[in-house]
């Protein structure tokens, strides 16, 4: 009868998730690989820029500001990643393709003075090897019929 | 807050902002026993004046502010904001970026509910199973957003005038092979917990909303439809490529929390099979049309109206001419549904282990209807 | 009188005959200690069977260290084997990829942890109570059979009733911890709590002695000695459906943890408690439905028989009885992940609509057996 059905059917079908392959990525020892488009921290180029203003005024959390930098001639922008969210304004409307955006995510400081990227920080991206030592491999995600799998790319 | 007085011999519980399962507001419950006597919903933990925000931003600065709203339902707010600008400024969004918006709020629509049913599981007690199980299936979901659009939750792919950015080599493909995988876990879902006999017994039955009441009280969204009435902006008001989809109102008699759930279910099946007729039939074309950063719309009163999941969201903007708007009103689906939610103990006996199960089948997000 | 024979004599009584008692003495003394050395593993062993089996009992199985290592497996395996029902790992970088070190980091934690006392809290009864709760139940499991000759207190053969006595008391003691904390959310979970243990354990109470009747005695051996041809969830199918659900319902676990329901009232009649106090009123829910559990594998599924092939028992009784239990402990925490929990008023149209007519009806059929001479 239906009330029978109702109570074993979903026994059923909780019970073979036991012996799935779990989805949790174990983090700090694998890191997913982030599609190409991905919006991560910014990446600057100084031979590009041209000290226009265009990214400050585009930002709509007010994050970036045009400083001055020792030994160039000109200002370039200085991000403030406390609150920058991301969007995608300066990286569009810069008419020089100057910044751009990277895969790396890991912000984590200690102080908050060090979450201002000067100009000459945001033009360096780390290896991150360096910022996770315990990175092992890299992984994708990819799904067959029955479920999503994460499968390793590369070795690191 | 002045709250009413307390009648002698009732309890009032403060379902208060450090529960496990009160989300990030406070409602006073009226208890005599187990019987819920009154309902006092206390809202505005969470209000961060984005109303007053969006006066000092330019239009397409504004997008930002506004998309983060409702976290899991982002497209669908800031479509409603942008369909208001456009209309302001008297842009033409080509007929592929009307498709490709389609598609992202479908894809938007079906991670709330998603996201919901979760939360009704894990609110009846049925913490393990269904709630991971959904985070995981939207994980895809994610991953297409991060695909497609550069970021995971608040997408800032619309702006006034089309899309961002045409869809990748090869997503029509995944969405179609993501679509028949999520078909699949569903009809699991279906069968290990709607259909499960615990469940229904928690949620049948459970604050009924007769059809009358809820127009009369002004319920939006799934309440609305769970009740039998079949109001969905997307039919009454098409925009984006609505129009040419192929899809249907989706209600349910029963008027109870089993009913909502129900809604909820169905519409992520719709919605499915909405992605991949978008995904067979979408047409070429450009998908954007240039405008200006710094554009000045010309003066006046413009209403634009959007279904998110939670129900329908209002957009009404007066523009005087600057770069900036003059007023932005944003009308709230989940305040609506919470003014429903203190009507209910009125309406039909509730108790008090009914609670979480009817929140959720309401399925407020307080940032929304504190804005 | 003879000079020589009164020295003599001297002489003998003064040098002989202590040198003879002096070596007689030596050489049985040493005669002693080769016996004990040679024998020396053959009265160890009669004295751990006959004389230390209470001490062994007392410690090891079924006492202190057998409650203790369960409830301690028991977090891990229900962590981990929960993780793997809803695709996650659980534990996983503390102690290699399974996680058993943390186990241990969180014992050691709750140790660590300060114990908040609210103000106007009843602090007598706030303090002794979480003693008293795995107390009770750990109390329960000292009754039950592992062997023939393997019960701790065999009670002079009425086990059967102490146990539902010692059950009995184990209600009141969450009641007095909800009152006694001045909170809403507790003393929601304490009446909950009453209601839901008064309307469990009247028909369990039932069952009981329909399975006493089955076998004409009380005593927990005798009953597990009769089900060696024939296991009584056979003839007693009604009964063991209802004993079942009452395991669920006294241990206080889900689809039933309607008096811990984190959604609705924090944690119930437990929210006040931190530290080491925390500590032992989680670790109470794992030692009641140990001892539930037991009961209902002595009662219904054999106890500690095993199958017999060729006329002779295949493995010790110790082991069949701890593989029943670790099959029926892994079927209850399954149980949580597939069912979401009862309302009160469910419950109690549960225990007082269903469960009580079902164990009358178990009563009367197993007296029409019983009178028939089936059994």
């Amino acid at each position: 009868m239906s009330l029978i059905r109702k109570l074993i059917k979903p026994f059923m079908i909780v019970f073979p998730h036991i012996f799935r392959e779990s989805e949790t990525v174990a983090y700090p020892t694998e890191r997913p690989v982030f599609p190409e488009r991905f919006r991560g921290r910014h990446k600057f180029y100084f031979d590009r820029c041209i000290s226009c203003n265009t990214c400050a005024r585009v930002c709509p959390c007010n994050s970036i500001e045009l400083v001055e930098v020792v030994g160039r001639e000109g200002k370039y922008p200085q991000i403030d990643y406390q609150t920058c969210s991301l969007c995608g304004y300066c990286v569009e409307f810069c008419p020089k393709n100057a910044l751009e955006f990277t895969e790396f995510v890991e912000f984590a400081e200690y102080n908050r003075s060090n979450l201002v990227y000067s100009p000459e920080r945001l033009t360096v991206v780390p290896d991150l090897k360096e910022v996770l030592p315990m990175l092992k491999r890299r992984t994708e995600v990819y799904h067959t019929e029955t479920a999503m799998k994460y499968r390793k790319v590369k070795d690191v | 807050m002045s709250e009413p007085e307390i009648v002698p011999d009732i309890m009032r519980i403060s379902w208060g902002p450090q529960h496990p399962m009160s989300g990030q507001t406070r409602i006073l419950l009226d208890l005599d026993g187990e019987k819920v006597h009154r309902i006092i919903a206390d809202l505005g933990f969470t209000h961060r004046g984005i109303e007053k925000i969006l006066e000092n931003r330019t239009y397409l600065q504004g997008i930002v502010p506004i998309e983060r709203m409702v976290m899991a339902d982002t497209p669908n707010i800031g479509l409603c904001y942008i369909k208001a600008i456009e209309e302001a400024m008297g842009v033409e969004v080509p007929e592929r970026a009307n498709w490709i918006r389609s598609l992202v709020c479908e894809m938007a629509r079906i991670n709330s509910h998603l996201y919901a049913f979760g939360l009704q599981a894990e609110s009846t007690g049925y913490f393990p199973a269904v709630f991971l199980w959904t985070t995981v299936d939207r994980a895809w979901i994610l991953q297409l957003f991060a695909e497609l659009t550069g970021a995971r939750w608040s997408l800032n792919f619309f702006l006034p005038g089309g899309v961002y950015k045409d869809l990748p080599e090869g997503f029509e493909n995944k969405i179609i092979e993501g679509v028949n995988y999520l078909r699949r876990r569903f009809q699991k879902y279906w069968d290990a917990m709607v259909e499960n006999y615990t469940f229904e017994m928690r949620c049948n039955d459970v604050a009924i909303l007769k059809p009358e009441d809820a127009i009369r009280l002004g319920a939006t969204g799934p309440v609305l439809r769970g009740s039998g009435v079949a109001i969905d902006i997307r039919k009454d008001e098409p925009y984006a490529a609505y129009g040419d989809l192929d899809f249907e109102v989706i209600t349910e008699d029963a008027c109870d929390s089993m009913a909502r759930t129900k809604v909820r279910f169905r519409e992520i099946v719709q919605a499915l099979n909405m992605m991949e007729q978008i995904a067979k039939e979408i047409p070429d074309g450009p998908v954007r049309t240039r405008v200006p950063f710094f554009a000045r719309p010309k003066a006046g009163e413009y209403l634009s109206r959007v279904e998110t999941s939670r129900g329908e969201l209002g957009v009404h903007l007066f523009t005087d001419g600057g770069m900036n708007p003059y007023r932005v009103k944003i009308n709230s689906p989940t305040l609506r549904n919470m003014y429903v939610f203190e009507r209910l103990a009125e309406l039909d006996e509730i108790l008090m282990a009914d609670i979480p199960v009817v929140i959720n089948s309401i399925d407020p997000w307080y940032l929304d209807s504190d804005r | 009188m003879n000079p020589v024979l009164s020295v003599w004599n001297i002489i003998a009584t003064y040098v002989f005959l202590p040198t003879d008692l002096i070596i007689q003495w030596v050489s049985d003394i040493f005669n002693m200690t080769m016996d004990i050395l040679l024998h020396l593993p053959q009265y160890a062993m009669e004295f751990l069977t006959v004389n230390a089996k209470p001490i062994l009992q007392i410690t090891i199985l079924p006492g202190l260290a057998w409650v203790i290592v369960y409830a301690i497996i028991a977090v891990w395996f229900e962590r981990k084997f929960l993780a793997r029902a809803m695709l996650r790992v659980g534990p996983y970088y503390c102690g290699g990829k399974a996680g058993w070190l943390q186990l241990i980091a969180d014992f050691m934690k709750l140790f660590f942890k300060e114990i908040i006392i609210p103000r106007d809290v009843n602090w007598l009864f706030f303090l002794a109570m979480p003693v008293l709760l795995p107390s009770v139940p750990a109390l329960a499991v000292i009754l039950i059979p592992f062997d023939t000759h393997w019960v701790l207190w065999d009670v002079g053969g009425i086990g059967l009733p102490i146990f539902f006595a010692i059950a009995g008391i184990a209600p009141l003691i969450p009641i007095f911890t909800g009152w006694a904390s001045k909170n809403k959310y507790t003393f929601i979970g304490a009446w909950r709590v009453a209601y839901m243990y008064i309307s469990a354990e009247i028909p369990m109470v039932i069952c009981g002695a329909a399975v006493a009747i089955m076998t004409g005695s009380f005593n927990l051996v005798e009953i597990v000695k009769a089900q060696q041809n024939m296991w009584f969830f056979v003839p007693q199918f009604i009964g063991f459906v209802v004993f079942f659900l009452g395991v669920f319902i006294q241990s206080e676990r889900t689809p039933f943890d309607i008096p811990g329901a984190e959604t609705e009232i924090v944690l119930g009649w437990r929210t006040e408690y931190s530290g080491v106090l925390y500590g032992f009123v989680m670790f109470t829910e794992y030692v009641m439905l140990q001892a539930w559990a037991l009961l209902f594998l002595t009662l219904y599924m054999g106890g500690y028989n095993g199958p017999v092939l060729f006329g002779a028992a295949t493995a010790s009784h110790i082991f069949w009885m701890v593989l029943k239990f670790v099959t029926l402990v892994t079927l209850v925490i399954l149980c949580r992940c597939v069912f979401p929990r009862l309302r009160m008023d469910q419950m109690l149209k549960l225990g007082w609509y269903y469960l009580t007519p079902l164990a009358i009806l178990n009563l009367i059929v197993t007296l029409a057996l019983k009178l028939m001479g089936v059994f």
